[in-house]
């Protein structure tokens, strides 16, 4: 069970930088996604709804003027049978026929419209049985025209009536073909209704999971972010607390013996009072960078930047570090090409920078006691132009290829530094980083285990107008205090 | 040279009055009808299209329209349609064809259905379009119309192997009254 939740853990941490654009993402590809669904349903049951408007309910509608069409033919027919006059009869006659017209171009535009063989063989049938009753009631009409009412009552009972039937039972089973076609089709409008309440249903309800699921990734990714800050921020403090008791403890011991006439000699009280010096100059070191860090943190420094020779900043440095070096008994090696142009940057800040470094170097360089520091002009990675490095070299334990992401991060301290108990506060290669980024350089690291490491600084070279310039002030951004 | 002139004044009068004579010629033939020709029209005798009858002569058509036949060929009974009296086309059917007036053509009727001599009774209609119109619905009926009046909803049949169109055909009415 542990190794899914560590899996989801890591994956966190990883996702956990980009949390609010995942989440804004996440949600506006749902939001998309249903949107896309409902516009695509609501699309479908309109053309549902259309279809079976112009199928169905137009072509009841038409059936039913046809109905209204045939029964006026007949009607009209009777009609003439009211009267003797035979002006009157003509008239009635007219309207007849103009009904039968009617009939018969309604008959016309559903055999064209028809698709279906059913429809089509009804149709034919309906077209068949009108012909035959228009031909009974042609007979009747001239029957009443020439005045013979008994022997138009006659031709109408024995062949008008039943063919007419006949009619009326075709447009029946027609207009039950379309009350078949509208039931099917306000089924299928019906469905599709559903579907689309099912899928809505279903979308938010996969919106709303998903949703949780990010809120709850985010809390976890932060409360993950804080534990781990937590952490950092108690083994800093264990550290700190390490790193000022030790030479707290010297200083004491050294007093007390001072104090309880332990000491006797000019050379032993020598040796005593640099000891404590030693000491001193310790827990002043440690608490120079703890300062330097919270003001990187708040970005209160402001640089004056001016162009620089190299080999001015790195003899700054050596000078710096010189004490150190030679009390551990190191050796540096120190290589400048010649004719190097300047670089901007902020003289202090820099040395600080490579101090860092060189520092780090001493620390974790074991035996091989040896550190190189070499300045060459080199083609720029992410510039078009050229840059200067300098790089500060040593043989020692190098850095595990899984701890190299993290050895920039404050507090960050190796397992296997903290297993060999090499004293530090995991603030020098943060403090490195930010001070090569205020200056507009950058800072890499190649390192292999048991081979070493090489910590390179890149600067952008002035350009000659610049070069010139006595000083400028940098925009405010975090960096070191001058 | 006075002589001279007085010739050329001859010869262009002559050439003018040749003119003037062939522009009347050529106007009185096209453009002016002759108004005794055109004021009179024929009188069609129309009978419904399926009908077979193509020709009848006089004396069949006297005896049609007087009512002393009932059917036709074909075994259809025979309708008579009259315009009402006073219309020109019912005076040029007594007076051609029944060669009876009014008084003798209601007489003749009320006598022929009383003594049952007379089988058909026409019918009366008021305008040329009712006539046309009743041809059409009965198929043994029988009436007239002017040659205008005509369409193909109808059939006219010759008389005495003569159309309403050809030449020396009988019946003629005369033009409506304008009102």
């Amino acid at each position: 069970m542990a190794g899914p939740a560590a899996l989801l853990d890591r994956v966190l941490a990883l996702a956990s930088p980009y949390n609010s654009s995942l989440l804004l993402l996440i949600v506006f590809l749902v939001v998309t996604v249903v949107g896309l669904f409902v516009i695509r349903d609501l699309h479908t049951t309109n053309v549902e709804a259309q279809k079976m408007y112009a199928g169905s309910v137009q072509g009841l509608q038409r059936i039913g003027e046809l109905q209204y069409e045939v029964q006026e033919t007949r009607r009209s027919t009777f009609y003439a049978l009211t009267t003797n006059d035979s002006n009157l009869q003509l008239e009635y006659a007219d309207q007849s026929r103009e009904a039968d017209r009617l009939v018969n171009e309604g008959i016309s535009e559903y055999l064209r419209q028809a698709r279906m063989p059913h429809e089509i063989e009804v149709g034919r049938r309906l077209q068949l049985d009108w012909s035959g009753y228009l031909g009974v009631r042609n007979e009747v009409l001239a029957s009443i025209l020439e005045g013979s009412t008994k022997e138009a009552v006659n031709l109408d009972l024995k062949g008008g009536v039943p063919s007419f039937e006949r009619v009326r039972q075709d447009l029946q089973e027609i207009k039950r073909l379309y009350d078949g076609q509208a039931s099917q089709q306000l089924a299928n409008v019906a469905a599709t209704s559903r579907r689309t309440i099912f899928r809505l249903i279903g979308v938010l309800g996969i919106t709303l999971a998903l949703a949780s699921a990010s809120v709850w990734a985010i809390q976890r990714s932060k409360m993950l972010g804080a534990i781990q800050l937590a952490k950092l921020q108690m083994e800093f403090v264990a550290s700190v607390s390490h790193e000022l008791r030790t030479p707290l403890a010297v200083i004491s011991s050294a007093a007390d013996n001072i104090a309880d006439g332990l000491v006797g000699g000019k050379d032993q009280l020598k040796s005593y009072g640099s000891a404590i010096q030693n000491q001193c100059r310790q827990i002043t070191e440690l608490v120079n960078q703890i300062l330097l860090f919270a003001s990187t943190k708040e970005g209160k420094n402001r640089y004056t930047l001016r162009p620089l020779q190299v080999s001015r900043i790195i003899d700054a440095v050596l000078d710096n570090t010189a004490e150190l070096v030679q009390e551990i008994g190191f050796v540096i090696e120190r290589r400048i090409e010649s004719g190097l142009p300047c670089v901007m940057g902020d003289l202090s800040a820099l040395s600080q920078c490579l101090q860092n470094l060189i520092v780090n170097a001493v620390k974790y360089s074991g035996e091989s006691r040896w550190i190189g520091i070499h300045a060459f002009v080199h083609d720029s990675e992410e510039r078009s132009s050229r840059e200067i490095r300098i790089t500060v070299q040593d043989r020692g334990m190098g850095i595990d290829r899984l701890e190299m992401p993290h050895i920039f991060e404050p507090f960050f301290r190796g397992a296997a530094v903290t297993a060999a108990q090499i004293h530090g506060t995991g603030l020098g290669l943060s403090l490195a980083k930010s001070i090569a980024e205020a200056m507009g350089a950058t800072l890499s690291v190649v390192s292999e285990l048991a081979v070493g490491s090489i910590f390179t600084l890149h600067l952008p070279i002035v350009e000659k107008q610049e070069s010139e310039m006595a000083s400028v002030t940098s925009k405010p951004d975090p960096s070191i205090r001058t | 040279m006075r002589r001279l002139a007085g010739l050329l004044f001859i010869l262009v009068s002559a050439v003018f009055s040749i003119a003037a004579l062939s522009l009347g010629f050529a106007l009185n033939s096209s453009s002016l009808p002759e108004p005794q020709i055109a004021s009179e029209q024929n009188l069609a005798v129309v009978v419904n299209l399926s009908n077979p009858v193509q020709n009848l002569s006089m004396p069949e058509l006297r005896r049609i329209f007087l009512g002393e036949r009932s059917h036709w060929p074909n075994g259809r009974r025979i309708t008579l349609v009259m315009m009402e009296p006073g219309q020109p086309e019912r005076a040029v059917v007594l007076r051609d064809i029944c060669q009876m007036n009014e008084t003798d053509f209601n007489n003749h009727f009320l006598h022929g259905v009383f003594t049952g001599e007379v089988l058909v009774s026409p019918k009366t209609l008021a305008t040329p379009v009712g006539v046309r119109k009743f041809v059409f619905n009965v198929p043994g009926a029988i009436g007239y119309l002017r040659v205008s009046d005509l369409d193909p909803s109808v059939k006219a049949i010759r008389i005495d192997e003569r159309g309403p169109e050809d030449k020396g055909y009988r019946l003629h009415v005369p033009p409506r009254s304008s009102k």
